[in-house]
């Protein structure tokens, strides 16, 4: 804007709150001397509808166009008054809040003319910020309003009928025959036992019914590219070598099919033909053929016969698909143990998996529902079932599976009911994890049913070589002693882990995993479903190991969250997001790439040669790329360099060697600061803050400008680590280039305690107030002259290192 | 047996033993005793366990609720083979068996030394070897064609001021006199 700034300052007396500590008659009065403001007034309730009415006539009257309101906090009412100054027909971003009342009035009651000091400096920095506002256009994009599912298992059946059913077009890609997920594998399901296909098969069959739906089975993600509302994705459909529409299901080829080989959805404990389907109730119901094993007699052919559905030359075939979001449901592996030479497995006929269990005590398994022992056929009389087999193992996976105790649950009481007394069953585990609705009660039935509990993770197993019986060595932790069971079967509860391809799907989807290589949700607490990347939703147990009821739940919550943009025919992204200048890039002479690299979003892109590009709709706003930019060609809007420095500058006016400057993230430290506010805890009146909404945004220079400047003291406040950050990995990387400035400065001869690096959350206002008062003692401790002197001395050398930046 | 009253449960202990232990061993393997979550994984498949009353796991547990006394005091602590088997096995991680070598040590810092142990240092002491030769090792050296004496302190007695000085300057000394009874 090259208009000259005309700006209103409009001081809130919030009751007394701000009132009662510090002179708002004073503080409006020093307004009305700062250069650009045209009018300044106080108002008992500036939020009130009054107070508004007061802002929207000044505006005309005074034909202002910067609007800057000292009350509260900008994470309280911000948002009111930008609706305010967008009512009086401005646009709301060049409106700024100045925060006197928890940054000052709450937080100094006892030195009231320190604290109205600090409220004006507080309204010269949001004047300074505001004379440099810009107004910026919200950014809408088209949204497309079909979904992508990956995976049909139970998570992605539920979302799929779900959105279905709200009438958004749902495309369901599974990689494998079927639909269905593990959940078609299970024999029954816990805490009702209720027959687990006989309850997923109709929901499987209502899929393949829905007009909505498209079931597109058999088939890889290639590549997913673009944005919420506009994503295009490749799909390769592999070649059953049936032609889908002329199969009728009817099993005549598999009847007369010659070969047979391991199924792997009986855990490759039985067969199954080379033209077949993995089980009976399978989704779609056509057939495949296994080229791998296809001695090509075609006797398929003729029994198939005019249906003619069978074509050896089929081809893969790519197909693409537009959709507005995507749905990630798939799911989990069980892990098989074959590296754990303790307990046996692969090497003791009869030590098998829970997953191969079920398929044994499945009435439609390769043994017709009877539990046997590989070694010799005959029915155990004796069970062990074995907890935490590769999970809360630090040498395996480290979390706990969630589920497992439930299923071994399940697993006793089918044996217990099935055998009664004709078989012991004996659960050995670290601790029984029952914490659902009627699962504790399940507990209850399997201890009722006389299944022998024992505390204590299982050392090993020995073999006995004749009777092929197994020993199993443990601790009884209740008795406190070493003891030895002799069982004619083991089952390991064994652990579960991402599904294989997981990596691979999140490079092509471009949403992070978590250090148990499960993928990542944007927030642990309040976006469980979302990804970091918007428009992306996770479901099931993809995000990590969850039950059947969790699943279902979760499949809902994602086919919500995704309505949630479909429903919309636009989608608004804040216009707060980083912009690349292509003449001040450095990417098309040198390879430099940087910002693309720190991007936590994969929204910043640097093609070799060309200026790096911001794809709009994925940035975040975060500023992390704009502060590591080394030619300073990236802005963030409405936190631009300028902006910043202004506020730096304003800052640091006087008396700089008293003051702390602090750069605070918006949504922990800030929220941190405004927390020791609200609860009254008092501080010495030394920080002046500037907000940022990452500490990502903090770069290197605003740091230097401020010792420059002679700052007293330097904080840079951010979220936790590792996991707080609000925009993934933006406290990462300020920490990273911060620890690089602590070495410069440590040359340089800088005090160390003159530049900090805090982690606040928003919980943390006792911290937050805690560390301004030690700080505040440090700064006292090294005393003013010590600073002047040493600012003295840095100045040269800190003026180089800022104009060689800006040549 | 009495009841075993906990009061005031303290980290005292657990934090010495990781101290005194990383003078040997890295702090941060020592740390992960705090992560002992009592599954019985050591005592389960422990060789010396299933003959003796060792309860590697019960040790760990009166560490985390610094009993120093009952641990330092506990007999069994000498039972254990130091074989490594619960070591590889744990699933959190502890370094189980370098952490017993550590309480051993504390236990004999403390003046909890068994009597065959302090024999051992005495002989070590005074001959330069925990097990000094004797004529029957001397005759099979001899019928093998060796000397007599391997060439240690036992050929060479001058050498065992050196070994004196040794165990003067690590402390050794020092501690096996004061254990003395």
């Amino acid at each position: 804007m090259s208009e000259e700034p005309r700006i209103g300052v409009f001081v809130c007396h919030c009751g007394l709150n701000i009132a009662g500590v510090i002179d708002v008659k004073e503080l409006t009065e020093y307004a009305r001397t700062i250069p650009n403001v045209v009018v300044a007034m106080d108002n008992r309730y500036t939020c009130a509808d009054p107070g508004q009415e007061e802002i929207r006539k000044a505006i005309k009257e005074h034909k202002l166009n910067r609007v800057v309101v000292a009350a509260c906090s900008p994470r309280l009412h911000e948002p009111t008054f930008r609706r305010t100054v967008a009512e009086a027909g401005l646009n709301p971003y060049v409106f700024e809040m100045a925060n006197v009342r928890e940054f000052s009035s709450w937080c100094h009651p006892s030195t009231p003319e320190e604290a109205t000091e600090k409220a004006k400096d507080i309204v010269r920095m949001a004047v300074a910020k505001a004379r440099l506002l810009q107004g910026l256009e919200t950014i809408e994009v088209p949204v497309t309003n079909k979904t992508l599912i990956l995976g049909g298992g139970i998570a992605g059946i539920s979302a799929a009928l779900d959105l279905a059913a709200m009438g958004f077009k749902v495309y369901l890609v599974e990689r494998g025959e079927s639909i269905g997920g593990h959940m078609a594998q299970l024999d029954k399901t816990f805490p009702t036992l209720d027959c687990s296909i006989c309850i997923e098969g109709p929901k499987m069959v209502d899929v393949s019914r829905h007009p909505n739906i498209e079931i597109i089975s058999y088939a890889d993600i290639l590549s997913v590219e673009g944005f919420v509302g506009n994503f295009k994705v490749k799909i390769r459909k592999n070649p059953r070598y049936i032609i889908a529409e002329n199969c009728t299901g009817c099993g005549e080829c598999r009847d007369v099919c010659p070969i047979e080989f391991p199924n792997e959805w009986d855990m490759n404990m039985g067969v199954r033909k080379a033209i077949s389907v993995p089980f009976e109730q399978a989704v779609p119901l056509v057939y495949t053929i296994n080229m791998d094993y296809c001695i090509e007699c075609y006797k398929c052919v003729d029994a198939c016969g005019a249906r003619q559905a069978i074509n050896f030359d089929q081809k893969p075939e790519e197909i693409e698909l537009e959709v507005g979001t995507i749905i990630t449901a798939t799911g989990f592996d069980i892990y098989i143990p074959y590296d754990n030479s303790l307990y046996g497995y692969g090497r003791y006929n009869n030590v098998i998996t829970a997953l191969e269990l079920e398929r044994l005590i499945l009435a439609a398994g390769p043994t017709g529902g009877k539990l046997v022992r590989a070694s010799d056929g005959k029915k155990p009389h004796s069970v062990v079932i074995i907890q935490c087999v590769g999970s809360r193992d630090v040498n395996k996976y480290e979390y706990c599976s969630g589920f497992c105790c439930m299923y071994a649950l399940k697993h006793s009481i089918q044996l217990k009911e099935k055998y009664g007394d004709d078989v012991e069953v004996y659960i050995l585990y670290i601790d029984m994890r029952t914490h659902f609705k009627g699962y504790e009660e399940f507990y209850q039935r399997a201890r009722d049913l006389g299944v022998n509990f024992i505390r204590g993770k299982v050392s090993h197993i020995i073999e006995d070589p004749e009777t092929k019986n197994l020993i199993i060595r443990a601790e009884d932790m209740a008795l406190g002693e070493p003891i030895e069971l002799v069982a004619e079967f083991v089952v390991l509860s064994t652990a579960a882990i991402p599904s294989k391809g997981t990596e691979e799907m999140a490079r092509i989807l471009n949403v992070t995993r978590g250090a148990d290589g499960f993928f990542m949700e944007s927030h642990p607490k309040l976006k469980p479903i979302d990804t970091a990347t918007d428009g992306i939703f996770l479901a099931g147990a993809c995000q990590g190991p969850k039950d059947i009821p969790y699943s279902v739940s979760q499949g809902s919550g994602a086919a919500s969250r995704a309505a949630t943009i479909l429903s919309q025919p636009t989608w608004k992204i804040e216009p707060i997001i980083a912009v690349v200048d292509p003449n001040k890039c450095r990417n098309t002479k040198a390879k430099c790439g940087i910002c693309e690299t720190r991007c936590p979003y994969g929204a910043i892109k640097a093609p070799e040669g060309q200026p790096a590009q911001v794809t709009t709709a994925m940035c975040h706003g975060c500023g992390t790329c704009v502060a590591e930019c080394p030619a300073d060609a990236i802005t963030q809007m409405h936190f631009t360099d300028a902006q910043i420095f202004a506020q730096i500058r304003t800052a640091l006016e006087k008396n700089p060697q008293d003051k702390i400057l602090a750069f605070l993230c918006n949504w922990c430290s800030y929220a941190g600061a405004d927390l020791a506010g609200t609860s009254r805890f008092e501080y010495p009146p030394t920080i002046r803050a500037i907000r940022v909404m990452c500490s990502g945004r903090v770069d290197r220079d605003f740091v230097l400008e401020a010792f420059r400047l002679g700052a007293g003291m330097v904080l840079v406040a951010a979220c936790h680590l590792p996991y707080d950050c609000h925009y993934i990995s933006g406290n990462v990387k300020m920490k990273a280039r911060m620890e690089a400035l602590v070495k410069i400065f440590e040359k340089l001869g800088l005090s160390p305690e003159r530049f900090r690096v805090e982690y606040v959350s928003a919980a943390e206002g006792v911290k937050f107030a805690e560390l301004i008062k030690e700080m505040t003692e440090q700064m006292e401790a090294l005393g003013k002259e010590e600073i002047k002197a040493e600012n003295e001395k840095l100045q040269p050398t800190l003026e180089k290192m800022l104009s060689k930046k800006q040549a | 047996m009495a009841s075993k009253v906990i009061r005031n449960v303290t980290w005292d202990f657990l934090n010495e033993v990781i101290q005194d232990g990383s003078r040997v061993f890295p702090k941060e393997e020592l740390e992960r005793l705090r992560f002992c979550i009592q599954c019985g994984t050591c005592v389960g498949g422990c060789p010396s366990g299933r003959i003796s009353a060792l309860r590697i796991r019960k040790i760990f547990r009166e560490t985390q609720l610094g009993l120093k006394e009952t641990v330092l005091s506990d007999d069994n602590l000498w039972n254990c083979t130091t074989c490594y088997t619960c070591q590889e096995r744990c699933p959190r991680g502890v370094h189980t068996t370098n952490t017993v070598r550590i309480i051993r040590n504390l236990a004999v810092k403390y003046g909890y030394i068994k009597n065959n142990h302090r024999r051992i240092c005495e002989f070590f002491l005074t001959y330069g070897h925990a097990v000094p030769i004797n004529d029957e090792t001397r005759q099979v050296r001899k019928d093998l064609g060796l000397a007599e004496a391997p060439p240690t302190v036992h050929s060479h007695p001058e050498s065992l001021a050196e070994v004196l000085k040794l165990a003067e300057e690590t402390g050794f000394k020092k501690i096996v006199e004061r254990t003395a009874k």
